[in-house]
């Protein structure tokens, strides 16, 4: 047995559920994100660059959101947009507000994978997986202040994204209106 | 533009952050993963690729059955020695075929190169000669038709003046013997008329008073 897949079963079975849990939250299904971890574990195995990392975890962390957000870009919903509801609906459990939650956690994703390669890495680090500024910079090779810096500026382009994307889809919303 | 509140952003990834897969999904997850890496592994030993000596030991076997079969193709297809006379013989009478009538049209061309060459120096030599010629008959033809026509214009000036010198004699004697018409016709008459109107002026003069004072 090579020691890559050595450190790769290692790797599989520190982090092999943080991992999944990752690609969880970046594509909101567990059997596409069951195929991404099986894909991604491939990958690292045939990888020649992976052998000359560091930080394997790190490495295989940054793949898994490329990954992830690879597959989102390859797949074109059809879900319609509903309505960019300002307030939350008033009711959590019932079925329009998990269909207006999970609505709001694909749109935020697709603005997510909108972001600068960099940005987005932070952001994924920092607020879908609660790192700390410390441990992200150390996997990212950065200070702390600039993992702070690029954080807030991912956030805000985020917003920025964000809020075109409310911009067209009201503007939309507003021409069928005046078509029906 | 309605944009989006930056708490609202931070809810929505505080809300991503809290999804978590269930521990069956997880536990399926990585047991395909280590499976998945397991027979990848398997696949690469079963395709890994032979040694270096073994790789080196086919290379020469492959070289060494080339140069055998080149050598052995090479002795079969090579061709008898040949008779240097019929050679020569069959070369000579390969070149005259191929060189003779070369030869005689790079002659023929060369020939006609030479007569254009020479026709075209004479050429050019005739065409100036009859320009200057050209150009010398057409100024004394110029000179000749100058000089006639200022002769026939003194001529037909000539006639002009002669018709118009005839014209006013003609024209005065008409006149003269107008005059002498009236001349003989009225003549008398108007000296009568002059001594009677002679007469009545003198008589208006001396006699005018008196006849007014009568009446």
């Amino acid at each position: 047995m090579r020691s890559r897949q050595k450190e790769l079963l290692e790797l599989l079975g520190k982090s092999g559920a943080d991992l999944y849990a990752l690609l969880t939250r970046l594509t909101l299904r567990e059997d596409v994100a069951e195929e991404l971890m099986q894909e991604l574990f491939i990958k690292l195995n045939n990888s020649r660059g992976a052998g000359n990392v560091a930080n394997l975890n790190a490495y295989a962390r940054r793949s898994a959101i490329n990954l992830a957000f690879d597959w989102r870009r390859s797949q074109k919903r059809t879900i319609p947009a509903l309505g960019q509801a300002g307030e939350p609906a008033s009711n959590d459990d019932s079925p329009l507000g998990k269909l207006i939650h999970s609505e709001e956690l694909q749109e935020t994703l697709d603005a997510v994978g909108k972001l600068k390669k960099s940005s987005r890495e932070v952001l994924v680090m920092r607020y879908l997986q609660q790192e700390s500024y410390d441990n992200i910079a150390e996997q990212l090779g950065k200070t702390s202040h600039q993992v702070r810096a690029l954080c807030s500026r991912a956030i805000h382009h985020l917003r920025d994204v964000l809020g075109s994307n409310e911009h067209k889809s009201s503007k939309k919303e507003i021409h069928n209106v005046a078509n029906r | 533009m309605s944009q989006i509140d930056e708490n609202q952003i931070h809810d929505r990834l505080k809300r991503l952050s809290q999804v978590e897969p269930s521990k069956e999904a997880i536990d399926r997850a990585v047991k395909r993963a280590r499976d998945a890496l397991i027979a990848d592994e398997g696949c690469r030993v079963g395709l890994a690729p032979p040694s270096f000596i073994g790789r080196l030991t086919k290379l020469a076997a492959a070289a060494v059955l080339m140069i055998g079969a080149g050598y052995i193709a090479g002795r079969v297809s090579a061709p008898k020695p040949l008779n240097v006379q019929e050679l020569q013989a069959a070369l000579e009478s390969s070149m005259k075929s191929s060189l003779v009538p070369a030869i005689r049209q790079e002659l023929i061309s060369q020939m006609d190169d030479r007569w254009q060459s020479t026709l075209a120096a004479s050429n050019a030599k005739v065409k100036d000669e009859l320009a200057r010629q050209v150009r010398r008959d057409l100024t004394e033809f110029a000179a000749q038709t100058l000089a006639a026509s200022g002769t026939r214009t003194d001529q037909r000036l000539n006639e002009l003046i002669q018709l118009i010198e005839a014209a006013r004699i003609q024209d005065r004697q008409r006149m003269a013997s107008a005059f002498d018409y009236i001349e003989s016709r009225f003549g008398n008459g108007l000296v009568t008329l002059a001594a009677r109107t002679d007469e009545l002026l003198g008589t208006e003069r001396t006699g005018l008073a008196p006849d007014v004072s009568e009446n």
